[in-house]
């Protein structure tokens, strides 16, 4: 909503300065978003003196100007008939933005030329004189800026305003919130001039069928009037809040509407059949042409202004163009009505047409306030357009207007903001914005809401009036009462940060990607056609195609986010992201399923280069490692890596790629990426990447840490190598010694794992550490030895070892 | 020639007291400790001597080497410590071995820092779905069907009746649903609206907060907004409420800090106002209060939401948002 300091005026004296203004309007709660001058654009625009004139070589109509601006004298080709010699003008200099947006540069004019123009009234905006350049009075001085030359200023305003405050879309209503700040009056434009009476019955009718949708109508008349453009301080007023102006007709319903905030029709009379006005809902397939000569396909229930035959306006959204207001018009019927704000929405939504007259009704106009806005529009459509106003308005009001009465309780109020204000207070409060109010006994008011407050339909609405007329910075600061007992606090949370403080020790960065990926992300990933990760939530109205579906796994976001690095020449890179995935449950209506996921991708040197060299590229193992650490640091239990058999691995490289086990449960994925994958993405290097599933994984950390005693007695060392099969996993190994249940094998650790020279083909040799320990005696050689002894002949025979 | 290990004994610690410099110290240590050494030499001889001299000769031969071997360090810490010379020095400006933690995203930090304020003051912290019904993102929380209001978030549907949701506000409802007063607790998550620019992105972070109990008033809420501006930013800013519309919340309030840019000077950050916006707050509406049958007699509440990455963009000075989600590592790593 804007607003101009000259015309808020019209109906409350200001004696602020814009800027405290913009500052009170603000803190009451119409919040200021700019205040600027509507003539800055004439800041370039300086007054100059004509000091010679020669003709234009090559132009018989243009003269060319030698123009002193004061510092300086401009050559300026001008077709003005009034240019002459000694004359003092505005010249605009090159760069001015002219109203209409175009900017004037510097150039030739039919070869010639011209480094500034010499305006007149209409060109730059302040007056209709187009016919030719500003003569301005001699004792003016050349050089000064022709704003202040002329004292044009006007301060306006744009409020950005909260969609409960229909009221303020009107300037009177802000003015209305002025004068509760100032504690003035309220300045009311006169409407005495109409006559009040009956005749407009003999001329037409209106019939409102659906009164559910239209609680009331409001219609005047004028004869005789004859359309042209309106005069200049009309146009002015439209201009300076960013209006069109069109005709004398259509300004002055614009302004009356900017004014009062009551949208207004006007209809050429002559075109209505029957003369006469129907208000109903459209029927099933009706078609209508609004007048920006739009066919518009109906829907049933969308409200219709008819005459006796056919349709003339799409209620409150937009008139036809069969009964525009035209040059020939001279007959006119003005509508000011009021129409159900959630229709009139719907209507605007699904026909996609909003129009500063939806925009209001939507919001709510004031029940009460149709006849005045109708009279006052009349009143000056008379006074610009000529023509008679038949006597009298008609008034179709089936819902008639109910005032709503709300006890206020002192008491209460002050409870809940925390305040201690008095009845008296309160009560001048809401007497200034226009509520009525009257004392019930010491602790209640009853408080009467004004038609156009209709917002406000409950205690609390009359308590937030209080709070914001006493100030919200006068409220007392307070702290409510800790609570003494504390619960844990939620899970998932507490693990999600230790699981990033884990990582970001790895040396891991925490990415954030866009919950939406492409639809063919989950193609890009290989994924086989029954993959439930196909199943993803399409989003109906997407910003683009490559965020048209929710994500179903973090590793296309992690991918785009290695890609990005790379071209930015970021290569070696460890990132990891905790976020919800989504899985279609192929229902309408239902939510899906929200699953969090952590995931890692490790890519480059397994360090940055170094003098300690080592520059080696990281590896399957090196992201094992990491996977390994966190849930160790978890506390989990029970982890087995099992490699992914090749027909499952769709963006992982077959062969090089494990599940993740927790206590049986699978809960993740780990491998390298496979290169289909990586060119997709436009990727050279390679990757590795880790999935969990948090939800789970999360279940299956303890809560509790017991403490076990540490051991009293020293433990024995022996070293074992075998010779076996490559083919046969480290794990099946280590699952084989776990077997054997061995009470004093404390701990297996694998130190080496060697193939080539010296050890036969398709063979390797594993060294492992096994570490005894007893918790009842310090072990003796010869127990150890028989044990270990035992042990490798176990292993010998399980695996078809030998030894070295 | 000395032929018991007493002798030896005190010979080695004689020139060992007698040497000067690190070079004849280590010369000694060979002499007598080293692989061919008189005393180690003494030790691998024993096995020659008579039986029953075999044990006290061992022990007596493993003494001496400890002492002897003792007073080598000795010696060559005391001569080290005064022959700058023989200082052995390690280039210390060299980088150290790569050990470089990875950085939390600076929302996450926001987040933690946010999180952390609350827990001091009390608060749970519960977490909800980032895809909600219409009833919980719009109609419970006073939205109704067609209602301009609807208007100040711009919406990703699903269905008809499922959206991403615009807001963490739908999570008051599902924790009022399930628990009575007293409440408090604050909810971060993602929310998403369909806006894409320089100062939106279509998903971004939201803390929300909520406290609901008896006696609860709107100075409750300036007192604990104003410690968390005050935390966030610094002690001395500057902030101030104003009147504002949310459908679930009345009264309803906007905090402004003083433009942490030009400090209330005017300037393009805060589009000239010397303020900038930070937090949506209010007292819980009683049709909010309705829909979860809450008392409203008994009970009453606050609620606020800030943006994340809004505030992190104040704190650290960023002037575009979707660098937020770009995980570029030159920018993550700078915070």
């Amino acid at each position: 909503m804007k607003f101009s300091l000259s015309w808020l005026k019209e109906y409350i004296p200001i004696e602020m300065t814009p800027s405290d203004l913009a500052e009170g309007l603000t803190m009451i709660g119409l919040e200021v978003d700019s205040v600027s001058d509507r003539y800055a654009y004439l800041d370039s625009v300086l007054s100059g003196r004509i000091v010679e004139i020669v003709p234009h070589p090559n132009a018989e109509k243009l003269k060319i100007c030698f123009v002193d601006i004061g510092t300086e004298k401009r050559t300026i080709v001008c077709g003005a008939p009034n240019a002459t010699v000694g004359m003092i003008t505005a010249c605009a200099l090159p760069g001015t933005v002219f109203p209409g947006g175009k900017v004037l540069e510097k150039g030739l004019i039919y070869n010639q030329e011209s480094s500034g123009m010499l305006c007149s009234e209409s060109e730059l905006g302040i007056g209709l004189d187009s016919e030719g350049i500003i003569s301005l009075p001699a004792d003016v001085d050349v050089g000064q800026k022709l704003a202040s030359v002329l004292r044009l200023s006007d301060m306006v305003f744009e409020v950005d305003l909260t969609p409960n405050r229909p009221d303020c879309l009107g300037i009177i209503g802000i003015a209305r919130e002025i004068a509760a700040m100032q504690g003035s009056f309220l300045k009311y434009p006169s409407i005495d001039a109409f006559h009040t009476g009956s005749s407009i019955s003999e001329y037409t009718s209106v019939k409102i069928k659906n009164p559910d949708l239209c609680p009331r109508y409001s219609a005047g008349l004028l004869i005789g009037i004859s359309v042209g453009p309106s005069p200049f301080w009309l146009q002015d007023r439209l201009l300076s809040i960013g209006l069109r102006p069109i005709n004398n007709l259509v300004d002055v319903t614009n302004y009356v509407m900017m004014e009062t905030g009551q949208p207004l029709h006007a209809f050429d009379f002559d075109t209505l059949s029957e003369k006469r006005i129907v208000v109903r809902a459209a029927e099933k397939g009706e078609v209508f042409t609004t007048l920006d000569s739009k066919e518009r396909n109906l829907l049933p229930g969308m409200l219709l202004i008819c005459d006796a035959e056919k349709p003339i306006a799409l209620a409150g959204v937009m008139g036809g163009g069969n009964s525009e207001i035209s040059e020939k018009t001279v007959n006119v019927l003005i509508e000011s009505a009021c129409f159900q704000q959630s229709s009139i929405r719907k209507t605007s939504k699904t026909l996609g047409l909003n129009t500063d007259a939806s925009y209001r009704f939507e919001r709510g106009v004031d029940p009460k306030g149709t006849v005045f806005a109708l009279k006052r529009a009349a009143l000056l459509m008379k006074e610009v357009a000529g023509g008679q106003i038949v006597d009298g308005v008609v008034d179709e009001h089936p819902i008639p207007f109910t005032e709503q009465v709300i006890a206020l309780s002192i008491n209460n109020t002050n409870r809940l903001l925390g305040t201690n204000l008095d009845q008296e207070t309160m009560s001048t409060h809401l007497k200034s914005i226009d509520f009525s109010v009257k004392k019930t006994n010491e602790d209640i008011l009853e408080v009467t809401v004004p038609s156009f407050r209709v917002d406000v339909s409950r205690h609390e609405d009359i308590v937030e009036e209080v709070a914001r007329l006493s100030g919200y910075n006068n409220i007392p600061t307070s702290f409510p009462p800790i609570p003494a007992a504390i619960k844990p606090l939620y899970k998932q949370i507490t693990i999600k940060d230790r699981i990033k403080d884990v990582l970001i020790g790895f040396g891991f960065t925490e990415a954030i990607n866009y919950s939406f990926v492409k639809r063919s992300a989950v193609d890009q990933l290989r994924l086989r056609p029954e993959d439930s990760r196909r199943c993803a939530v399409e989003i109906l109205n997407p910003l683009s195609e490559d965020q048209a579906v929710m994500r179903t796994s973090l590793i296309p976001g992690l991918l785009d986010t290695m890609h990005r690095n790379i071209s930015w020449q970021t290569k070696n890179l460890k990132f990891f992201e905790i976020g919800r995935v989504f899985f279609n449950m192929q229902k309408k209506n239902i939510q899906p399923n929200e699953i969090e996921y952590l995931s890692c991708l490790w890519t480059g040197k397994r360090v940055e280069n170094s003098w300690h060299g080592g520059n080696l590229d990281c590896d399957f193992y090196d992201l094992k490692g990491v996977a390994e650490g966190l849930l160790k640091a978890l506390r989990l239990e029970g982890i087995q890596f099992t490699a992914l058999p090749s027909e499952n691995c769709c963006y992982h490289k077959s062969g090089h790629a494990a599940s993740i086990y927790i206590a049986g449960e699978l809960v993740g994925t780990i491998g390298e990426v496979h290169h289909e994958v990586l060119s997709s993405y436009n990727l050279k290097q390679t990757a590795f990447i880790m999935e969990l599933d948090l939800d789970l994984l999360i279940k299956k950390i303890p809560e509790n840490k017991t403490y076990k005693s540490l051991p009293k007695y020293p433990s024995v060392s022996r070293d074992i190598t075998i010779i076996i099969d490559q083919g046969i996993e480290v794990q099946s190994v280590l699952k084989t010694l776990e077997k054997m249940n061995e009470k004093i094998l404390e701990n297996v650790e694998l130190f080496d794992v060697y193939v080539g020279e010296n050890i036969p083909e398709k063979k390797k040799s594993l060294s492992l550490r096994l570490t005894y320990r007893s918790t009842e005696r310090t072990l003796e050689d010869d127990t150890v030895n028989i044990i270990h002894s035992k042990i490798s002949s176990m292993l010998i025979k399980a695996f078809n070892a030998m030894l070295p | 020639m000395e032929n018991t290990i007493e002798q030896i004994r005190e010979n080695a610690l004689a020139e060992i007291e007698n040497a000067s410099s690190v070079e004849e110290i280590k010369a000694l240590s060979i002499k007598y400790v080293g692989r061919k050494g008189r005393i180690t030499l003494f030790l691998r001889n024993i096995s020659s001597l008579p039986k029953e001299l075999r044990p006290s000769a061992g022990q007596e031969a493993n003494e001496t080497k400890q002492i002897v071997e003792k007073r080598i360090t000795e010696a060559l810490q005391q001569v080290e410590g005064s022959d700058v010379n023989s200082i052995d020095y390690i280039d210390v400006s060299l980088p150290g071995r790569v050990a470089i933690p990875g950085i939390l995203h600076p929302i996450s930090q926001i987040n933690q820092e946010i999180s952390n304020i609350f827990k001091r003051l009390g608060f749970d912290i519960a977490e909800g779905p980032e895809i909600e019904t219409d009833y919980y993102n719009f109609e419970a929380l006073n939205f109704p069907k067609n209602h301009p209001a609807r208007d100040m978030q711009d919406t990703f549907f699903v269905s008809d009746d499922i959206v991403l949701r615009t807001h963490t506000s739908p999570l008051q409802i599902r924790i009022m649903e399930k628990k009575q007063p007293p409440i408090r607790v604050i909810m971060p998550g993602k929310v998403y609206r369909c806006d894409s620019d320089l100062t939106h992105t279509p998903m971004f972070h939201q803390v929300e907060g909520l406290v609901v109990d008896k006696n609860i008033g709107f100075s409750d809420l300036k007192g604990i907004l104003t410690t968390l501006v005050h935390q966030i930013f610094d002690e001395d800013i500057s902030l101030r409420f104003r009147p504002s519309f949310f459908p679930f919340t009345e009264p309803s309030a906007e905090v402004d800090i003083l433009c942490v840019i030009c400090r209330g000077k005017g300037c393009r950050v805060c589009s000239q106002t010397g303020w900038l916006e930070v937090l949506g707050s209010g007292m819980v509406h009683p049709a909010v209060f309705e829909n979860v049958n809450y008392d409203t007699s008994q009970y009453s509440g606050f609620a606020f939401g800030m943006g994340v990455e809004r505030i992190a963009m104040l704190k650290y000075g960023i002037d575009d948002l979707r660098k937020f989600f770009e995980n570029d590592f030159r920018f993550l790593r700078q915070f």
